[in-house]
């Protein structure tokens, strides 16, 4: 036995065991890379880890930072998490980039409040791996006395047990139930689910009629509304193909052609539109606020009788048992969404319903709402709205379409220089909503709070990430990046739904904010708050947040491309690359500032 | 023996065809007959198809942007075609494909229909290479029958104008085993 002849090595030994792993603390915006080091996009914001923290709170909302367990040399250690407060704990999955050669995390695995565990971790096969990160979720629930808090992090190894104290500031404010804004997370279809999900698959007889599959998409809705968003799932394709789950079955032609069957229907939507979907969750069982109907120009009606008495019967016939439907289950506070989806490009319909080009398209939308408005009655508790989503050709719309489209869903940097129009359409009753990306991880981390904070500014109504469930083929090992998910299938871990990503924890903390934020426009004038909000978030003013309008904006749409578009109006780096990773701290500190001033 | 060679020889003078890929086959049979190629060939606009041939060298989506069809053309087609697939007697779509004009190793489908079914269409490309199954079509005038891609069988057969002459194909698709969930997207 070596330590034997050398008794100095066996002592070295063991107080390496011992000093084997650290436990430091980080503030939820700064990210550590498995290596112990701040990851390259969170560098600007010269944090560094910390033996402590204090973090401070509004009530009815959640608190978080990450946890770092750091050790040079391969170790188990425990960790565990208590306190007076209902606490989460998630080990961060660090998604290997290709395109940087590095490591950033993101996907959020669940584990106990207790949790044992190796450093390398094995499954995230990093061989060098000497940093384990950790999210931590703090809930302050709404019935917490206002003061300090303690919540320990305790970690054992070797032996050796250190504690690092996470301190709690809860204030008397508390975030409001409802949202300024709405941040919404779009989808399409569920054929997805099946490379997804492919051991819920392969073990779940007739997936697509099981309950195992409704769940699952209840779960997709239930992991948005719980961090704040909504979840759209777009239910017919570019020609009109309608899913199971998306639509009733119909039978019959002509004057013949009728609902037959609510049954897949109704097992999707009903806990969605009476809010069961989201019981238990800290928010509360409410229906979703909007959803998309399956109407397209083949649903309900056939494209075969577009433009002759059939395609009238169908549509309006069809129409008016769902608005029956409806009424009969009392489903009222969901906003139903008539929205074409398609593009002429994809040859399946001789218009474009998304992102309309050619003004001689505008027709059909009148047509439709002629239909709709045969359909449904105007006293219906059941609520319709006509949606749009706008690019090229917005500002016609507004004017073309005004008393058709009455909610607008229009290209976040085109609708900048046209943020004049804002209040003209918020004016007559519109709904309007931005719409873009998601950023990547590799980019800072306050780029996700940007998107809530650009149509709060503007004084819209919400955003909606396009795609927001595709995180690629390999999420795991050879990850693209990010830029069409904020979810990653559960299924590796033993999850049978999607787990949250830190962007997405990032987004839901600065929409509590912004809730707490907006809740005192009544006390201090809403232009002052914005001044100062975009003062500490990228030292802009609030009328830098439209652009001005460009040459180009007064010419012929037709005669512009995407080259064109982006040379109009140079970027902004304020708005992009230059955004550091603390620039929605500072707006969070300010918010909470006013909090302990002012109660909303 | 007499027996078994006369099998062979039936056998090799037209081969067996599935149940299924005979509907197709009728159905594409149907479709040289009924389908427009004047008509066919008045789909996409004037403007449109110079920007699919010219190409916009600083923006790679200019055409699909600019892909513009004129809604009478398109609409009496369309319904030709969704009359023609009712005659399959489980889902399937009649697609239309034409030669680009100018570019005759081009192709480009100009109505798909409501399953999204083809063996050829690459999602998202305005025009794409000729497939020599089609070139074969366009230059024989011969139905052909194709199964390369998963489940599905497409029969295609020739459309033609006013003149006589070949002016596209339709593709005449359907799967053995359809996926309710696909192409909901």
């Amino acid at each position: 036995m070596i330590f034997k002849r050398f008794p100095l090595l066996f002592l070295l030994f063991l107080l390496g065991q011992a000093n084997a792993a650290d436990l430091t603390v980080l503030p939820a915006y700064v990210r550590a890379d498995p290596f112990g080091q701040i990851v390259e996009a969170d560098r600007s914001a010269r944090v560094q880890p910390a033996a402590r923290i204090e973090l401070t709170s509004a009530r009815d909302a959640y608190a978080s930072c990450r946890l770092l367990v750091t050790s040079p040399q391969p170790v188990s250690y425990s960790l565990k998490v208590s306190g007076p407060l209902e606490t989460s704990l998630y080990r961060e999955w660090f998604h290997y980039l290709p395109r940087s050669k590095r490591y950033y995390p993101d996907a959020l695995v669940p584990t106990p409040a207790n949790v044992r565990a190796e450093l390398p971790a094995a499954d995230n096969r990093i061989a060098s791996q000497t940093a384990q990160s950790y999210w931590l979720d703090i809930w302050i629930p709404a019935t917490v006395r206002p003061g300090a808090y303690t919540v320990d992090a305790v970690l054992e190894s070797g032996g050796v047990k250190s504690t690092l104290p996470v301190r709690i500031q809860v204030l008397d404010a508390a975030v409001p139930a409802e949202d300024p804004i709405l941040i919404d997370h779009n989808s399409y279809g569920t054929g997805w689910l099946l490379t997804q999900y492919p051991e819920l698959v392969n073990r779940t007889k007739d997936f697509y009629l099981s309950d195992a599959f409704f769940g699952l998409i209840h779960a997709y809705h239930r992991v948005f509304y719980e961090h704040r968003g909504i979840y759209h799932q777009l239910g017919y394709g570019h020609g009109g193909k309608t899913g199971p789950e998306f639509a009733p079955r119909l039978e019959g032609t002509g004057k013949s052609k009728h609902v037959a069957d609510w049954t897949l229907f109704d097992k999707h939507y009903a806990p969605l539109f009476d809010g069961s979907a989201f019981a238990g969750t800290h928010r509360g069982a409410k229906p979703i606020p909007f959803v998309y109907l399956p109407v397209n120009p083949e649903w309900p009606a056939s494209f075969l009788w577009w433009g002759q008495p059939g395609y009238e019967r169908e549509f309006v016939n069809v129409m008016r048992e769902m608005e029956a439907h409806f009424r009969e289950k009392r489903w009222f506070q969901t906003k139903f969404e008539l929205f074409f989806n398609h593009k002429k490009r994809y040859k399946g319909f001789d218009w474009d319903g998304d992102e309309t080009r050619f003004l001689h398209d505008l027709p059909h939308f009148v047509e439709y709402q002629r239909l709709m408005k045969l359909a449904f009655p105007e006293d219906s508790p059941v609520k319709w709205v006509y949606r749009t989503d706008a690019s090229w050709q917005m500002e016609r719309q507004f004017k073309l379409q005004a008393g058709v489209i009455n909610m607008w869903v229009v290209g976040d940097g085109m609708f900048r220089w046209y943020a004049e129009n804002a209040p003209v359409l918020k004016g007559r009753g519109d709904i309007v909503w931005t719409y873009g990306g998601t950023p990547r991880v590799d980019e800072s981390s306050s780029h996700i709070t940007r998107d809530l904070l650009e149509p709060w500014m503007l004084g819209v109504d919400g955003f909606v990430r396009w795609q927001t469930v595709s995180p690629g083929p390999d999420p795991w090992f050879k990850f693209s990046g990010g830029g069409e998910t904020l979810v990653y299938p559960g299924g590796r871990f033993g999850v049978d739904a999607p787990l949250a990503s830190a962007r997405l924890k990032l987004q839901r903390n600065a929409m509590q904010d912004l809730a707490l934020l907006d809740a005192y426009k009544t006390s201090a004038t809403l232009p002052a708050i914005r001044a100062e909000v975009a003062k500490r978030y990228n030292g802009t003013s609030p009328s830098e947040w439209r652009r001005p309008r460009p040459a180009l904006a007064d010419t012929d749409p037709l005669t512009w491309d995407n080259v064109t578009i982006g040379e109009a109006v140079p970027d902004d780096p304020r708005f992009s690359s230059g955004l550091d990773a603390a620039a929605w701290e500072r707006v969070s500190t300010y918010v909470k500032t006013l909090a302990k001033e002012r109660r909303p | 023996m007499i027996l078994t060679i006369l099998l062979l020889l039936i056998a090799g003078s037209a081969p067996a065809q599935d149940p299924l890929t005979a509907e197709l086959d009728q159905v594409a049979r149907t479709a040289t007959a009924m389908v427009d190629g004047d008509v066919a060939r008045g789909i996409q606009t004037k403007r449109s198809i110079e920007m699919m041939l010219e190409k916009n060298p600083r923006d790679h989506w200019a055409a699909a942007d600019n892909y513009d069809v004129d809604h009478d053309a398109y609409v009496a087609t369309k319904k030709t075609l969704i009359r023609l697939s009712k005659l399959c007697t489980s889902a399937c779509d009649v697609n239309l494909w034409l030669p680009v004009t100018g570019k005759p190793d081009r192709v480009h489908v100009v109505i798909r229909n409501v399953n999204e079914i083809s063996q050829f269409w690459r999602w998202g490309d305005l025009d794409q290479p000729m497939p020599p199954e089609m070139k074969a079509v366009l230059e024989s005038g011969r139905r052909q029958t194709v199964r390369q891609r998963g489940t599905m069988i497409s029969v295609l057969a020739p459309v033609y104008d006013s003149l006589g002459d070949i002016v596209g194909l339709v593709e005449v698709a359907a799967s053995t085993n359809p996926n309710p969930q696909e192409n909901v997207q």
